[in-house]
């Protein structure tokens, strides 16, 4: 009896306990969730040791969740069915637990914590994990080969290079210093397996053996750019381990890399992402779910401990500045002429492109855009609008209340627009509009900033806008979308097969597929230009003109337009594009 | 180019230039176009306006006569000062010329009543 009580107590220390750090609430009506008290996660209880107690109260033992969280001495489960909750309670609470004298105690919880994170399934592109690459005894003989008592002084893990040595300094090698000793012959297998799969690269020189003890990580970093070729190869020996891809947009997707698994990076993993591995001695458990349809990963509160593993990393030395398309973390393209090669990149691929194309392109636009006019029904008369990049004007409004004038680079669109338009019509450019200060009672720039080249050339957009309006002024901006899945835009039955680039300005660029989901940020989208004959477009294209486009990631136009003064009032997708109404503080 | 459009425009974008307003006008080729008159947007519209700078500018083109140089009280009740503030505003359109930058004394090129502003990356700020 004496037993009892004391649990009783013990009960409700831990109710009040549990309230105060994790606001969950301990109840006395059956239900679905269980915590139990006195084990978890800190006291080596695991879900086996849960699912045996299951086992000899029911045939099947079913639990939808088993949490435990690192450092908790309590756990929960969620049950499918009361009744299952209800037995496993009557049965077990108060009771003794086979690996300790203390009896078990539980309650029934309200809710359960949710530290669950959800993320995008898909892996960053340019990725390709290949799972189970070698066998468990090539496993065995590369591990063997590899396993070496600590050689150098690098604090997080053990490391040994072959070919080049890996400069941690400069992130290189020296490429007049090579050492004498080579990749060793065993790897070798992985070239012809890797070809098999059909993946084309060229053979590499140089790689780096790393042994992580459990607890021991690496910093998020991308592989610099100029030293070594576009793939990189990285095969995992003795223990899985989970890999965070971080991308400058705040992207972040965990990668389970199991071992005897090959992560093949190239494209934008290679060149557009950081890659890392916390220093902890566990990794958490991570499933595939299909929430609305949509496959996810999620990263749960359950953990895996980590035995030791060897990564290899095998890269191709190069010379020379660095030509990939990815500018961020580009260590060639940190230029002070950054902004000559932007503007030339726009002049060719999107300035003379629109003059060229001004006929078809005006023949294809005609009525204002259906949100324009929602933005704009409430202004009032004797309003000044500034169309900024007005193209031929279909967003101009046919009222002769309103001042609208229109600035557009385009000779070909603006001479369109001034003719068929009220609009006042000022040849400029979107960075220098030669107006006035906080004068607009309304801004509108749609479908411009996407053909600016680099970030801070997006954000002087913005600040533009910014500078033109009054004080409680608003504008409404539109950009393409990255994801296309949601528009019209896309054709069913075609799939984004690109792998054509194009070289212009000094960078190779991707060459954008139409009508397919976008693969990469900053692409050349190419436009068949069809002459405009006796006012009717010719069924032939006689040229295909490539523009330029940074396609927005979504939140990307909402951070574009952070502490420049204005509050976003108002982000939606539309079209295919992503939009934002902002006001001026 | 309208007198509406002008009474907007500066240089300022250009290296080394401050306020860059007004720009002086050049035309060569001046013609009116008849506008729909809407008395309340005119009235709306002129508190707006930099006046002054309207009344140069209709003045050095030869289009200024009877527009007042400083707006008068309750002008929104005059209709035959709105009329007037109409033409010279919406009417009055510079087809040729140039206009030029109060302190650098940059030209821009006006064609087809289209003011080209466009800069080189190098004149910038």
């Amino acid at each position: 009896m004496d037993e009892l009580r004391k649990i009783e107590r013990k009960k409700k220390r831990f109710a009040v306990r549990l309230k105060n750090s994790k606001k969950i609430i301990c109840t006395d009506v059956p239900g679905l969730n269980i915590v139990l008290c006195n084990v978890g996660q800190a006291t080596g209880f695991k879900k086996n040791d849960l699912l045996l107690m299951l086992e000899k109260i029911t045939p099947e033992p079913k639990v939808l969740k088993f949490i435990a969280e690192k450092g908790d001495s309590h756990c929960f489960i969620v049950f499918n069915r009361i009744e299952e909750a209800k037995i496993f309670y009557d049965t077990y609470d108060g009771t003794l637990n086979s690996n300790s004298d203390v009896p078990l105690y539980m309650s029934f919880v309200e809710s359960v914590p949710n530290n669950e994170v959800i993320c995008s399934s898909r892996n960053p592109e340019g990725l390709t994990l290949i799972e189970g690459f070698i066998t468990e005894d090539e496993e065995t003989q590369l591990y063997q080969l590899f396993d070496w008592i600590d050689e150098s002084n690098l604090k997080n893990r053990q490391v040994k290079h072959y070919g080049y040595e890996f400069r941690y300094g400069s992130n290189d090698v020296d490429l007049d210093k090579p050492l004498d000793e080579k990749i060793p012959q065993k790897c070798e297998i992985i070239w012809k397996r890797l070809k098999e799969y059909g993946i084309n690269f060229s053979i590499p020189d140089q790689l780096t053996v790393n042994k992580y003890s459990p607890g021991q990580g690496i910093p998020s970093h991308v592989d610099k750019h100029s030293p070594f070729g576009d793939t990189i190869l990285s095969l995992s020996l003795n223990s899985s381990v989970v890999m965070d891809w971080k991308h400058h947009n705040n992207k972040y997707i965990p990668v389970v890399v199991p071992s005897r698994s090959l992560l093949v990076m190239r494209g934008e993993a290679r060149y557009d992402w950081q890659h890392g591995i916390q220093p902890r001695t566990w990794d958490p458990i991570i499933e595939v779910r299909k929430i609305d349809n949509e496959l996810v990963k999620v990263i749960t509160s359950e953990t895996k401990a980590r035995g030791t593993r060897i990564s290899l990393t095998f890269r191709r030395t190069r010379q020379g500045p660095c030509n990939c398309c990815y500018e961020t973390l580009c260590d060639s393209r940190v230029t002070p002429n950054l902004d000559e090669v932007a503007s030339h990149l726009e002049d060719l691929h999107v300035h003379q492109v629109y003059e060229q194309i001004a006929g078809h392109f005006s023949s294809t636009r005609h009525k204002p855009w259906p949100k324009v006019v929602e933005f704009l029904q409430d202004i009032p008369p004797g309003s000044i609008i500034l169309d900024l990049g007005a193209g031929n004007g279909k967003n101009i409004l046919n009222r002769n209340d309103l001042l609208q004038i229109a600035c557009e680079y385009s000779v070909g669109l603006l001479s369109e627009c001034s003719t068929f338009t009220r609009a006042c019509c000022v040849r400029a450019d979107v960075l220098h509009v030669p107006l006035c200060d906080g004068r607009a009672d309304a801004v509108l720039c749609v479908a411009v900033i996407h053909h600016f080249s680099t970030y801070a050339r997006r954000r002087q957009a913005i600040a533009t806008i910014v500078r033109l309006l009054r004080p409680g002024g608003r504008a409404l901006v539109t950009v393409w979308a990255k994801d296309q899945s949601k528009s019209n835009y896309l054709c069913k039955d075609k799939e984004n097969t690109e792998s054509d680039t194009y070289k212009t300005v000094g960078v190779h660029l991707p060459v954008h597929q139409n009508r397919t989901q976008f693969k990469h940020n900053d692409v050349l989208v190419p436009w068949k230009l069809r002459k405009v004959k006796e006012n009717k477009l010719e069924n032939e294209s006689s040229q295909t003109l490539l523009r330029y486009y940074h396609v927005f990631e979504e939140h990307e136009l909402e951070e574009l337009c952070q502490n420049q003064g204005v509050i976003v009032e108002k982000s939606f997708y539309e079209e295919g594009n992503w939009c934002v109404i902002c006001q001026k503080i | 180019m309208k007198l509406i459009t002008h009474n907007m425009l500066t240089s300022k974008c250009l290296k080394g230039v401050v306020t860059g307003y007004p720009l002086a006008i050049h035309a060569t080729d001046v013609k009116i176009n008849e506008v729909d008159f809407n008395p309340e947007f005119v009235t709306r519209i002129i508190p707006k306006l930099d006046w002054e700078v309207l009344w140069k500018a209709a003045q050095s083109i030869g289009h200024g006569e009877g527009l007042p140089q400083v707006i008068q009280p309750k002008y929104e009740e005059d209709s035959e000062f709105l009329k007037k503030a109409h033409r010279v505003l919406l009417e009055v359109e510079v087809e040729e010329g140039y206009l030029t930058c109060p302190e650098s004394g940059r030209q821009f090129p006006i064609t087809k009543g289209i003011p080209n502003m466009l800069l080189t990356e190098a004149e910038v700020q």
